[in-house]
């Protein structure tokens, strides 16, 4: 990622579109929305100090949606460039509050509330298409019950759970426990604010607020209001710290995940949704395993599959070294069915096919090994660029020129074409790089071209 | 005429494209729609079979 930041010959266009494209092969134009960050490319340092001020918490998508960072932020810490980005859905200056405190913040001068889009006019010889994927939405499977269920999880979720720069800094915690811990977090701010209000009154009347209550009710200083006062936040108090001790006392017993259940073809090879094989999530879910086992040597991992699909140099022994030193557990088997356990634990319902016998299992943690679905804006893009595309929204492209799409001078590589895991893709990036190369350097490819 | 090449996507694929083509001293513009480059694989922590770091 630094090298292409870098690199004198790569213009990065980050936080941008493509608007519009004419012209042929050796000769596209093509216009290019540079939307508004509002914050000065040329100026910002990426320091940070700006997001660490900023009041607005918002979730953050980078991490799936299970952290949070502010409405201005950097997508994340390492990210290229770094220059800040205002989120204009929940910024509250842009949303007509009084703010603006990044502004007061920002050393050097950077936040601009005034900023406007800028279209830019490029004239180029090829384009290649590496616009990637998206994870299938698995609440389009009710049967798992995602979303309803809190400890089930996508598998990029839980990847980002695994990361030492995650949410949870690389520890398995469950989102139903730290559910509790947030809620925990804030009923203790909460109470604090209340305490602090009881400790005026007992310092003014000079008697604790538990003693006074009883007095209190028993029907004396009836007629104070600055007591009668008193004896409502005392209330209130009570109210808070009663579902808070209660809360304090089942977060004594969390711990980390530790029996976890993998379930594949989540949306793929399912025809509901896509038929074919996504590829990569069977080696995703073993390496997920192994990670999570290097985390916590007691972790176990059952991995539900109608067959592991190791195809890659090294991916078998890797599974079978999962196998033998991660305690992983491959089962033969489709999931029928997730229903909720004891304690928010998952229980997954299912039929082991070696056994021929339906069973159910308990687990902490259920991740869901998603599908490789079209990237959402596929459509409008395949429209611009006039590509064609096949009948599941991927780029269409044949076997023999696999970079290739139906317009010349435009090529496909990565996701965006077919599901793929990283080594592939960066094959057909190299591949689709050398193909618009040719173009670029003028060659005549179409008269020396082989067709096999 | 112009022989820059227009790269859409600053995923792992879309990245490894343009410094093959900068390399061989063609100029690129790298078009990535959110703020920073990365796509899904930045979002990964260790990638398959080796477990090396994703970033």
């Amino acid at each position: 990622m630094l090298d292409v930041g870098r690199h004198p010959n790569i213009s990065l266009l980050a936080y941008s579109e493509v608007e519009k494209v004419e012209g042929q092969e050796g000769d596209f134009t093509v216009t290019v929305r540079r939307k508004k960050r509002y914050v000065d490319e040329t100026k910002c340092t990426g320091c940070g100090a700006c997001a660490e001020k900023c009041p607005t918490s918002v979730p953050d998508a980078f991490d799936a949606g299970l952290g949070t960072r502010r409405a201005i932020y950097s997508l994340f810490a390492q990210g290229i460039p770094s220059t800040h980005t205002i989120d204009p859905d929940y910024c509250r200056q842009l949303n007509g509050k009084k703010c603006g405190i990044c502004q007061k913040t920002c050393q050097a001068d950077a936040i601009d509330f005034d900023q406007e889009d800028k279209i830019l006019e490029l004239n180029v010889a090829g384009i290649i298409i590496a616009a990637g994927y998206d994870v299938f939405d698995p609440s389009q499977i009710p049967e798992y019950r995602y979303r309803e269920l809190p400890n089930v999880l996508t598998a990029l979720e839980f990847e980002r759970l695994l990361s030492a720069s995650g949410p949870t800094d690389g520890h398995l915690d469950r989102p139903s426990d730290r559910a509790v811990e947030a809620e925990i977090e804030a009923l203790e701010k909460k109470a604090g604010k209340s305490k602090r209000m009881l400790e005026k009154f007992e310092k003014k009347f000079d008697e604790s607020s538990e003693q006074f209550y009883k007095k209190y009710q028993k029907g004396e200083y009836q007629d104070d209001d600055d007591r009668k006062k008193w004896a409502d936040k005392y209330v209130a108090y009570s109210a808070i710290m009663e579902p808070l001790e209660k809360l304090k006392k089942k977060a004594e017993n969390f711990t980390t995940a530790k029996r976890l259940a993998f379930i594949q073809c989540v949306g793929s090879r399912d025809f509901r949704f896509y038929p074919f094989c996504s590829g990569y999530c069977c080696m995703h879910s073993i390496k997920e395993a192994i990670i999570a086992h290097e985390h916590g040597p007691e972790t176990t991992s059952s991995i539900f599959g109608m067959d592991i699909r190791a195809i890659g140099k090294g991916f078998e022994e890797y599974k079978i070294r999962g196998g033998n030193n991660s305690n992983i557990t491959y089962i033969r088997g489709r999931v029928g069915e997730i229903s909720q356990g004891p304690n928010d634990n998952p229980v997954v319902i299912y039929e082991d096919t070696h056994e021929r016998q339906v069973k159910s299992q308990e687990f902490d943690m259920v991740i869901l090994a998603t599908a490789c679905a079209p990237t959402s804006g596929i459509i409008e893009l395949s429209q611009i660029l006039g590509v064609e595309l096949d009948k599941y929204n991927f780029i269409k492209t044949s076997p023999f020129s696999p970079v290739d799409t139906n317009v010349p001078g435009i090529f496909a590589c990565g996701c965006v074409g077919a599901p793929m895991d990283v080594p592939e893709s960066v094959a057909q990036a190299s591949s689709a790089a050398e193909r618009a190369a040719e173009i670029a350097i003028q060659l005549q490819p179409e008269k020396e071209k082989i067709v096999a | 005429m112009n022989k820059d090449i227009l790269i859409i996507g600053g995923g792992i694929a879309g990245m490894q494209s343009s410094l093959d083509l900068a390399d061989m001293g063609i100029n690129v513009h790298l078009v990535e729609k959110l703020p920073s480059i990365g796509g899904k694989m930045a979002q990964l922590d260790k990638t398959f079979p080796t477990n090396d770091c994703a970033i």
